[in-house]
């Protein structure tokens, strides 16, 4: 780590930082025993060394709040210049020692895509803020017209209205409006910060084609980690305003990017990893050495690559670990390992069974009372074009006890149908019926002590000046009191594994123990159905799996009915038995989980992104000819089917 | 676009001009709105100004503000005539309050003058957009820290309203009641909606500083203005007309016109 080559785009060693003006700075070179005892506990970076290799696609993962954020800051000199805090260390960006440049005069070169997007946006319309940026740099009018074209382009956003105002798009309209605004002025060195959060399967593809072939020609691959035999050429919705792959892009930087992420599969795109534990790198190197490094995965809280981690169970050696799904067939092959499918096509039902150790329960037949019924739901948004309908004409049934999975596009609706469930939205036309009564003839507290709801963003709620009464307000509100409200707020702090921090300012956590936080606060009313809003962004891959194990344990053992929004196919394949699409506001499918994921013309129609487990076992089926194979859905039935591990 | 915005996109003529120009016809409005003490010749320039606000697409912006519009004439009614001497007919007679023809044409012609302010104002905003506002006054000369500084602000105020309601929301999902209580009870339970707005904007503010600076933005540093262009003819003539109907108005007002 300490040879100086031409060949590093950035260079850190000993960096140290704390948001405490007055901190004393841990020593960087202390040994681990030593650092627990030292001071400056509250340092966020505890002595980072790293390089990021010229040209490369570099991906840094890590636990949620283990300073990921905080070290992209460095890059562009947000850290020391811009961010009150006590920093020590060097950090050498493209040449130039960042801690002494300003960071406007970084931005030349440094293109910074923040985790937030909602606050990056400046601009009145889409052409103004992507124009900023290369104002800022003082690029003539003229080239900025070329910039904007390409960025959007490059974002999948040519076919958007140019004039429309930023805060009027979806989220992951937004997310990829942010990026373009970056993009256009042409960075040589990207970094992005979970540029992906919000976007839909075939936006986070889109947004990560782009980085790819930013970074020196990786579109190639990426298209082979994903599928070699049918590419789709433009499955995705018209509305979203998604380009086609073929547009043409000038600008052929910038030559290296970093990108914090905590979705595995997108990891496995970049070509060098590091790792982050407790402040410090833990393990950093060749995307597939660290990959398939299962304790230091461990270690650091990321997750293991399903591949990995399900080959690695079956008994294959870390050497020939598969990171995607076109590999996994050919180290089956090459280690003579069978696959026997989870289920086949005329046996869905006992297959979902047969794992109910680990999943919910099963899809609407086998289960009770009817416990939400929408009958041709009609809801429309007002805009100066006239109403547009964002919920249209929705009959769905939701059974107690079902977890159901509400996918779709950015902009399809999921979340306006979703708000219906507990009166946020009333229907403009058709019935929404909770438990045999209309949703609107309840009030609102009645409803809602029944129906939990999780936002989206957990700052729209956070209010209280500790974490425990943050977590009491709702319980509260609905009159629960005394040892019952101690017990139901110990427990759900628990759950989300917080009551370490149970007297903590809720502000000063970091966004993914905010997010856990205003779970607590839902979980301790104790709800009969939880709606979730995209519940685990933000969440590190063990947060993530624990709290999708407790929502499925809390299903199995009291019922709880659970409607999920989220974008993670990897959550709907292991989680929700059934998944209901949404596309243009309607129900596009609605059924079992697995029997969609067998599906590939039906994925690709809605362009749905199949999770590796999914894919290889899809692809493990037709190696060995066998069309009425349903796919494994998790890293566990997909080890068993290899004949490794147990179910 | 948006609920919340008040800009208004449309290809009108107004739309179309450079927004220095734009920024001179409302000056001239103002100008003559201001100038004349009776509402007899103060309506000429406010009507001007409501046309040109509802041909440009703005009733929607009007409406929202219609309320404060309609207050501006009634409590003027009450207040303005404390500023004048009665005159004239006595209109209205409660005994020790008396209302003469001199001091509600006063009260009128003061009230229309604010609201030629309010709507000309609404039409600037309604025909430009928070870019070209900025790119204008800096083509004027202003610091541009102080223009982006106006921009910001004018931009802010729709996420924040945003942000309030969805705030609500998620706060009457965990069982807020807003309805329920007395006053002092309302309060207390205005803070767990007051509390997010507020730190969600803080928390805005302090991201949006550092993706400022990561996009380069400097106000010390050279910039280029996307979209920039010198005055066209039909800008000029709006110029020209504008400076008109400034030295118009000032000499009939110098001549004796519209005084009461």
């Amino acid at each position: 780590m300490t040879d100086r080559d031409e060949g590093v785009a950035t260079r850190l060693r000993d960096v140290v930082f704390s948001y405490d003006r007055e901190a004393s700075l841990p020593d960087p070179n202390a040994t681990d025993s030593d650092a627990s005892a030292s001071t400056g506990r509250d340092a966020v970076l505890r002595g980072v060394d790293l390089d990021v290799p010229m040209g490369s696609f570099t991906v840094i993962m890590g636990a949620s709040g283990g300073g990921k954020s905080t070290l992209l800051r460095t890059l562009n000199g947000l850290i020391p210049d811009f961010v009150t805090g006590s920093f020590a260390g060097e950090v050498e960006v493209l040449g130039r020692d960042a801690t002494a440049t300003r960071v406007s005069e970084l931005a030349t070169d440094v293109g910074m895509v923040l985790q937030d997007y909602e606050s990056q946006l400046f601009g009145t319309s889409v052409t103004a803020e992507v124009a900023f940026g290369p104002e800022n740099l003082a690029v003539p009018p003229a080239e900025i017209d070329d910039r904007i074209d390409d960025a959007l382009a490059l974002a999948g956003l040519s076919d958007l209205d140019r004039r429309r105002e930023p805060a009027a798009l979806s989220g992951g309209q937004k997310q990829r409006l942010v990026f373009a605004g970056v993009a256009a002025m042409r960075p040589d060195l990207l970094v992005l910060d979970e540029p992906t959060s919000d976007l839909d399967p075939s936006g986070t593809r889109r947004l990560l084609s782009a980085v790819g072939r930013l970074a020196g020609g990786r579109l190639d691959r990426l298209d082979a980690v994903d599928r070699p035999e049918t590419v789709a050429p433009n499955t995705a919705a018209p509305d979203d305003g998604v380009c086609t792959a073929d547009d043409e892009v000038a600008w052929t930087g910038p030559e290296t990017v970093v990108m914090v992420t905590h979705k595995i599969e997108e990891a496995l795109l970049a070509d060098h990893a590091i790792l982050l534990e407790d402040g410090r790198v833990s393990r950093a190197g060749p995307a597939r050495e660290v990959f398939t490094d299962t304790a230091a995965l461990r270690a650091s809280r990321v997750a293991i690559p399903p591949l990995v981690a399900a080959f690695d169970e079956a008994g294959v050696p870390t050497a020939d670990l598969p990171l995607t799904p076109a590999e996994a067939v050919d180290v089956a092959a090459a280690h003579g390992l069978s696959w026997t499918p989870p289920a086949r096509l005329d046996d869905d039902r006992s297959a979902t069974e047969a794992s109910a150790t680990s999943v919910p329960a099963g899809t609407g037949e086998t289960l009770g009372e009817p416990c939400f019924e929408l009958e041709n739901v009609v809801f429309a948004y007002e805009t100066d074009r006239g109403p547009k309908r964002a919920v249209d004409e929705v009959s769905l049934t939701i059974r107690t006890g079902e977890v159901v999975a509400l996918v779709g596009h950015n902009g399809s609706g999921k979340t306006t149908l979703a708000k219906h469930l507990n009166g946020l939205h009333a229907p403009d036309a058709g019935q929404v019926r909770y438990d045999g009564r209309e949703v609107t003839d309840y009030s609102m507290s009645a409803i809602g002590r029944d129906v939990g709801y999780v936002f989206q963003n957990p700052d729209h709620q956070l209010f209280a000046d500790t974490v425990r009464e943050e977590v009491e307000f709702g319980p509260q509100n609905f009159g629960i009191s005394g040892e019952a409200l101690d017990q139901r707020v110990s427990q759900a702090l628990e759950t989300v594994e917080l009551t370490d921090l149970a007297d903590a300012d809720p502000f000063a956590l970091s966004r993914g123990q905010r997010q856990r936080v205003a779970l607590a606060g839902i979980l301790a009313t104790d709800p009969a159905v939880i709606v979730f809003d995209e519940p685990t962004t933000g969440l590190d891959a063990t947060q993530r799996d624990q709290f999708m194990r407790l929502v499925a344990e809390l299903n199995r053992t009291t019922g709880l009915t659970v409607v999920a929004i989220t974008h993670s196919m990897e959550t709907v394949a292991r989680y929700a038995p059934r998944t209901v699409v949404l596309e243009d506001g309607q129900v596009a499918y609605d059924g079992s989980t697995r029997r969609l994921f067998a599906d590939r013309d039906r994925l690709d129609a809605h362009a749905l992104q199949p999770p590796h487990v999914v894919e290889a076992s899809n692809r493990l089926a037709a190696a060995r000819d066998l069309p009425d194979a349903l796919p494994a859905l998790s890293v566990a039935e997909l080890a068993a089917g290899l004949g490794g591990g147990d179910v | 676009m948006s609920a919340t915005s008040l800009y208004v996109d449309r290809a009108s003529p107004i739309h179309r001009l450079d927004p220095r120009s734009t920024l001179a016809l409302v000056t001239a409005l103002f100008v003559a709105g201001y100038t004349f003490d009776d509402p007899r010749y103060a309506a000429v320039p406010l009507a001007v100004a409501f046309l040109a606000l509802v041909a440009v697409g703005g009733w929607r912006n009007f409406r929202r503000l219609s309320p404060i519009v309609a207050a501006l004439f009634l409590v003027g009614l009450v207040v303005w005539p404390a500023f004048t001497q009665p005159g004239g007919r006595i209109l209205l007679d409660l005994g020790p309050i008396t209302l003469s023809e001199r001091e509600v044409l006063f009260a009128l012609g003061r009230s229309e003058r604010i609201a030629v302010f309010v709507v000309g104002g609404l039409l600037f905003v309604t025909t430009t957009s928070n870019e070209e506002l900025v790119r204008g006054m800096r083509q004027l000369g202003v610091p541009y820290a102080f223009c982006f500084a106006v921009g910001t602000a004018l931009r802010l105020f729709p996420t924040f309203l945003e942000a309030a309601t969805t705030v609500k929301q998620a706060q009457e999902a965990r069982g807020l009641d807003l309805t329920e209580g007395g006053v002092i009870a309302r309060l207390r339970r205005s803070v767990p909606l007051l509390v997010p707005v507020f730190m969600t904007a803080f928390r805005n503010v302090n991201t949006q500083s550092m993706a400022l600076e990561a996009r380069g933005f400097d106000t010390r540093s050279d910039r280029s203005f996307y979209g920039a262009r010198p005055l066209a003819a039909r800008d000029w003539v709006v110029v020209v007309v504008a400076a008109i109907v400034v030295v118009a108005v000032i000499g009939l007002r110098l001549a004796g016109f519209g005084t009461l």
